[in-house]
């Protein structure tokens, strides 16, 4: 039974873990080309912002697989 | 909304063409079209033209070209005013201010080029300048002589002046002075001070051993040191005297001549614009034509003001739009007083085509229920009120910021009320206060159904972006992508009642026919939308699970709230307490209107949007005034 819960606690954090890496690897990438494009067009900063937020939609889905598996949906 | 538009043509006997031009600048509110397709027929091409300026409009554009040329140039020498209206009509004395206008020019470019000439000089004494403020009250200590010579130099390193007294001790056998002081940039000066017959050889030691010696200009030669040093001085402040007597005399030039100067450009600019504008004018022997795009709302008004003017001789007539005509019509925004602020965020997407959608309405009314639903807290909802009001009242004249301002006070209501939903009032602090329950749900615990509501919220989002997708499509009147569009909508209605009769929240007798609609669905999906139309239909699905981020982002917020007043709890004192968890609340409120605002217009620009707003629309840009000149 014990183990039975940390495995799915193990298996929550993978779902979350790795796509809030991979989400946070994609925002490195937006936001360093953002920044470079706010040196050159300020006028662009509303596009940019809602350009780098974008990949969370990657840990918002890991978290709902991990809200699934913590709560037995 | 995007404002109707009508295709025109104004027609009238040539020698009113300025005059009518003139009269539609002033109006500035019919676009000109410069290309003739879709405005002259056929048969009709036969006998229209493009207008040909003549000889004298040639030059008379020539001439105010280069006119307006020298004026900037002349302005450029200035200061900046304030430009003030003028008393006088330009056109009646053009002759005399041209030659007004060489002369001054000459005198301008003048005290100009002088006064550049002044800077450059100061700018090179000036690098002197640090050096002599430190060796000067080194100069008062030195006898000079005429057997004496004096070498100023710049020690960057300090360990160079025990080297330096090593090498002149070597070279002169001890008959040498060297003072040295630190100047304001912390940099060394010194002075050595020998006898003429060792100059040379001194000199060239330091040039060997990369000591600067401090050389200065030419015409200082045949002084002595500190003769160099005096007459520094005086000329930096005569150089000084002199750019302010420039000033003054531009200054005043600029406030005698400037407006005057400003005033003929403007009606240099309005001539010349009047004179671009005939290349996009039509004629045949006897009268001329110009096509445009007008809001259909002004095609009487116009229709009255060329009337009126011309007593009947010029004509507006509307033109009857045709297909062809919908892609290149031009678009204005035009929405009521509480759906403007929202322009904010609908100015950064690319402009819609005129057969689309304005975004604008959509955002202003589902944006503030995404914000309240994610933000959530009627505490945190009157709290941005009453900053918003401040930054309002402070800042109405900054458009941008009166918009955020109105925008955020909307949200915040909505705010407030999914706080009451939630009963949320600075977290759970509203029901320890006053009792506060949540009504409709408690989102700190119940993460799954606050989950489902989500979803649900994006079904319904989703679905409406489609069916406004099908209803364009219908009225565009193409219907294989209206079929394409029911099916998918059909799909994903059918893929979510599987997906909920699996989860037990619809009746289980219901997959079977789900699954049969689902099979019956997809090959006409296949047949009008091609091998790639499922995958459109999997996006869709992922854009709907992408609402999930109502919940998440509300579930951070409200667990930061809950964090701070048990911090705040576990002080046990109530004035660290307050700070703590005033500190707490705040940060989650900062982060409260960053978060909800983005993912929300993430929302519309990347789930909502792209279901039925088609980008490519082109600007309306009326014939009128510069917008400095209105």
């Amino acid at each position: 039974m014990n183990l039975e819960k940390v495995l799915m606690a193990f298996a929550a954090a993978i779902a979350i873990g790795l796509p809030a890496l991979a989400t946070a690897w994609a925002q490195s990438k937006i936001g360093a080309a953002g920044a470079g494009t706010l040196a050159e067009k300020p006028e662009l900063s509303a596009t940019i912002i809602v350009l780098v937020a974008i990949p969370e939609t990657m840990v918002i889905l890991g978290f709902v697989v991990a809200a699934m598996i913590l709560f037995g949906v | 909304m995007i404002v109707r538009m009508s295709k025109v043509e104004v027609a009238g006997p040539r020698e009113l063409l300025e005059k009518v031009l003139s009269l539609l600048r002033d109006t500035g509110i019919l676009e000109i079209e410069a290309s003739s397709t879709g405005f002259i027929n056929k048969i009709d091409g036969a006998y229209i033209d493009s207008y040909l300026p003549d000889r004298k409009s040639l030059s008379e554009k020539l001439f105010l070209e280069d006119f307006r040329q020298r004026i900037e140039e002349l302005l450029s020498y200035l200061p900046v005013i304030a430009a003030r209206s003028g008393y006088f009509h330009p056109q009646a004395i053009i002759d005399t201010i041209n030659e007004t206008l060489q002369k001054h020019l000459l005198t301008c470019r003048g005290l100009h080029l002088k006064k550049e000439a002044l800077q450059k000089e100061m700018a090179e004494l000036s690098r002197y300048n640090v050096f002599l403020d430190a060796v000067e009250p080194l100069l008062e200590g030195l006898k000079e002589s005429p057997d004496i010579d004096i070498v100023g130099l710049t020690l960057k390193d300090p360990d160079a002046e025990g080297l330096l007294r090593r090498a002149l001790s070597h070279l002169t056998g001890d008959r040498y002075e060297l003072l040295t002081s630190t100047a304001a940039d912390g940099t060394g000066a010194g002075l050595i001070t020998i006898h003429k017959n060792m100059s040379g050889r001194i000199k060239q030691a330091l040039s060997d051993k990369h000591i600067p010696e401090l050389r200065f200009p030419s015409a200082f030669g045949g002084l002595t040191f500190t003769g160099k040093v005096s007459f520094l001085k005086k000329r930096l402040s005569e150089i000084s005297e002199e750019i302010d007597i420039i000033n003054m005399q531009l200054d005043s030039f600029s406030v005698k001549w400037g407006t005057i100067y400003q005033g003929v450009r403007e009606w240099i600019d309005e001539r010349l614009s009047l004179l671009k504008a005939t290349a996009s004018v039509f004629v045949t022997r006897m009268c001329f034509f110009i096509y445009g795009w007008t809001a259909s709302e002004d095609v009487i008004k116009l229709k009255e003001r060329l009337s009126d003017n011309f007593k009947g001789k010029v004509v507006l007539e509307e033109l009857e739009i045709e297909e062809e005509d919908l892609d290149r019509m031009p678009v204005i925004l035009k929405n009521p007083p509480y759906f403007k602020p929202f322009e904010l965020f609908t100015r950064i997407l690319p402009l819609p085509r005129y057969t689309s959608y304005d975004p604008t309405p959509f955002i202003a009314i589902f944006f503030p229920v995404f914000f309240g639903m994610i933000l959530g807290d009627a505490g945190y909802g009157l709290f941005i009120i009453a900053v918003s009001f401040v930054i309002f009242k402070k800042f109405r004249e900054k458009r941008n910021v009166a918009d955020a301002c109105r925008i955020l006070m909307t949200a915040s209501l909505y705010s407030i009320f999914f706080g009451i939903l939630y009963g949320e009032f600075f977290g759970e602090f509203g029901h320890t206060l006053f009792g506060l329950e949540p009504l409709f749900i408690e989102r700190r615990t119940a993460v799954i159904p606050m989950l489902y509501f989500s979803v649900s919220v994006g079904v319904v989002h989703i679905l409406i972006g489609s069916f406004l997708g099908l209803i364009k499509a219908m009225q565009r009147k193409t219907k294989k992508e209206a079929l394409l569009k029911l099916m998918h909508i059909s799909l994903i209605i059918a893929i979510l009642a599987l997906v909920a009769s699996l989860f037990g929240l619809f009746p289980a007798l219901m997959t079977r026919p789900v699954i049969l609609a689902i099979l019956i669905i997809t090959p006409v999906l296949l047949f009008t939308g091609g091998l790639l139309a499922p995958l459109e239909v999997v996006k869709s699905i992922g854009n709907i699970i992408s609402y999930a981020r109502i919940m998440a982002i509300g579930l951070t917020s409200v667990l930061l709230a809950y964090v701070a007043n048990h911090l705040a709890g576990m002080t046990g004192d109530i004035i660290v307490g307050t700070v703590v968890a005033g500190l707490l609340h705040l940060l989650n409120i900062m982060i409260g209107i960053f978060s909800p605002t983005i993912h929300s217009l993430r929302l519309h620009y990347v789930e909502f949007f792209n279901k039925f707003i088609e980008a490519g629309g082109r600007k309306f840009e009326p014939f009128r005034k510069k917008e400095e000149y209105r």
